[in-house]
């Protein structure tokens, strides 16, 4: 598992950024370390699966992928369900709150 | 000026963002490819429609636009700014419209006051609760004070019927130079439910199975009921929530999102609150809504080194084709480097400001 780490090389997303050859998705992913293919067999598949189905559309079809640019505001979020599950404690973000003394009345 | 006459972009994605650093920069560029390859090719109505405003709001702007409409040529003009109304087409809400004037407001001429008619509220643009809780706030952070988004009609989709009106009275030379290096503590959340011509009912159970997510925070949360009726609240019913979490310091975070037929307005009120967590717990010192608004501030800021946190999440293909399209425009590029903290993985975005200035701000 070691190696496999070490080989992995590690990306500056600040260089990535600029790189105008790969496309946003691909930075992401190679700056996650999601881009060797070996190794992730699985999204490989899936990658596969997509390609073949919109071709056909060359160039646009990362844009499309990407119905979420800029030019919608709202930004993504994972399902309702997932944000539930992760949010059931706040303990996480708790110190990003300033440690006011809960107020019974405001249970409403 | 470079040798090449303009910059070239492909494709249809950031297209207001295009055309508001070509203008803020002054450079002309050429959008190809628009849609070339869809089944109904070339610009939407709303694109033609944010084309004519930016039309109305400066002075001098030539623009081309190709017969099939997949190719255009923009060379700006100054940003004049004034009065105006701008009747938005029923497609896009007035936030799409509003959203990009604030990049270029605070650097008119003469200020900025258009009303904007249409759709006051959508599933995937800002709505106006967004703009005045989460987007002014950014303007005032960077210089602008006297910004105000007043709210005249509400008007939900798919009818609409509202009115808004933007007015930005502090005209300033460049933005401030922006230092922030710490993630802000947020000290109350507070949020509006609104309604149009529907049951006031509708707010209040809103807000209340939001109220239940967020009481267990450890700060006081408020959120205001906002009933509009009668002829102020549009040609159809509609409801929605926007919630704002504020540090002392001004920043502030925010999430919304509106009702559909259908929908439970419990579900829609948990949905946003726990929206809200999320992006607090993505966000550094601005939200990822926000990030493109701070970042072209900076750019365009004097020409010394601005500083902003944000976090790894932030950093999405959003971020990439944002920062491609700044360093085509104007050359800067962003540097990003962790921060000091071992135990945090954010970054610090730090930026060389291009020393734009207002022209029409320009003494001899």
């Amino acid at each position: 598992l070691n190696q496999t780490k070490n080989r992995r090389r590690k990306w500056d997303i600040g260089k990535l950024i600029y790189m105008d050859n790969l496309s946003p998705n691909e930075c992401i992913k190679r700056w996650k370390g999601e881009d060797e293919q070996d190794e992730d067999h699985e999204s490989d598949i899936e990658e596969d699966d997509e390609s073949f189905f919109t071709k056909k559309d060359g160039v646009n079809n990362k844009v499309k992928d990407y119905s979420a640019d800029l030019e919608k505001f709202v930004p993504y979020f994972e399902t309702l369900d997932k944000l539930m599950q992760k949010w059931s404690n706040v303990d996480q973000i708790q110190n990003r709150f300033i440690g006011a003394p809960k107020l019974k009345s405001k249970k409403t | 000026m470079s040798s090449k006459p303009y910059i070239t972009f492909q494709g249809s994605q950031n297209f207001r963002l295009r055309i508001i650093l070509s203008t803020l920069s002054g450079k002309s560029i050429k959008i190809e490819k628009i849609r070339s390859t869809d089944l109904n090719p070339g610009l939407k109505d709303y694109e033609v429609s944010f084309l004519r405003l930016m039309e109305s709001v400066t002075n001098g702007s030539v623009i081309e636009i190709s017969y099939t409409g997949t190719t255009i040529l923009y060379r700006p003009g100054i940003i004049s700014g004034g009065a105006h109304t701008h009747n938005c087409p029923p497609s896009k809400p007035v936030g799409y419209f509003v959203e990009p004037m604030l990049y270029l407001a605070p650097f008119s001429k003469k200020k900025f006051s258009i009303i904007f008619k249409g759709i006051t509220a959508s599933h995937s643009d800002a709505g106006i609760e967004a703009i005045k809780w989460g987007l002014l706030p950014i303007l005032e952070k960077f210089g602008c004070r006297e910004c105000a988004l007043h709210t005249l009609k509400r008007g939900s989709p798919p009818n609409g019927g509202g009115e808004v009106h933007l007015v930005v009275d502090s005209l300033i030379a460049q933005p401030i130079t922006m230092h922030e290096l710490e993630r802000p503590t947020i000290a109350t959340v507070r949020g509006v439910a609104y309604s149009t011509r529907v049951s006031p009912s509708m707010v209040n159970r809103m807000i209340d199975s939001a109220k239940k997510v967020l009481n267990k925070l450890s700060c006081p949360v408020e959120i205001t009921a906002d009933v509009w009726r009668g002829e102020n609240s549009g040609k159809s019913p509609g409801w929605g929530i926007t919630l704002v979490a504020q540090s002392k310091k001004g920043w502030c975070y925010f999430s919304e999102a509106i009702g559909d037929a259908g929908d439970v307005p419990e579900d829609i009120g948990q949905l946003v609150a726990y929206r809200l967590l999320e992006e607090i717990s993505m966000s550094a010192a601005v939200g990822r809504n926000q990030l493109a608004l701070a970042i072209v501030y900076m750019v365009i800021g004097k020409e010394d080194i601005g500083r902003l946190r944000i976090t790894k999440d932030q950093i999405d293909e959003n971020f990439i084709y944002l920062l491609r399209d700044i360093k085509k425009v104007f050359g800067t590029e962003v540097f990003l480097k962790p921060v000091d903290d071992l135990n945090s993985d954010d970054m610090i975005a730090t930026i060389k400001g291009v020393g734009f200035t207002n022209t029409n701000k320009k003494i001899a």
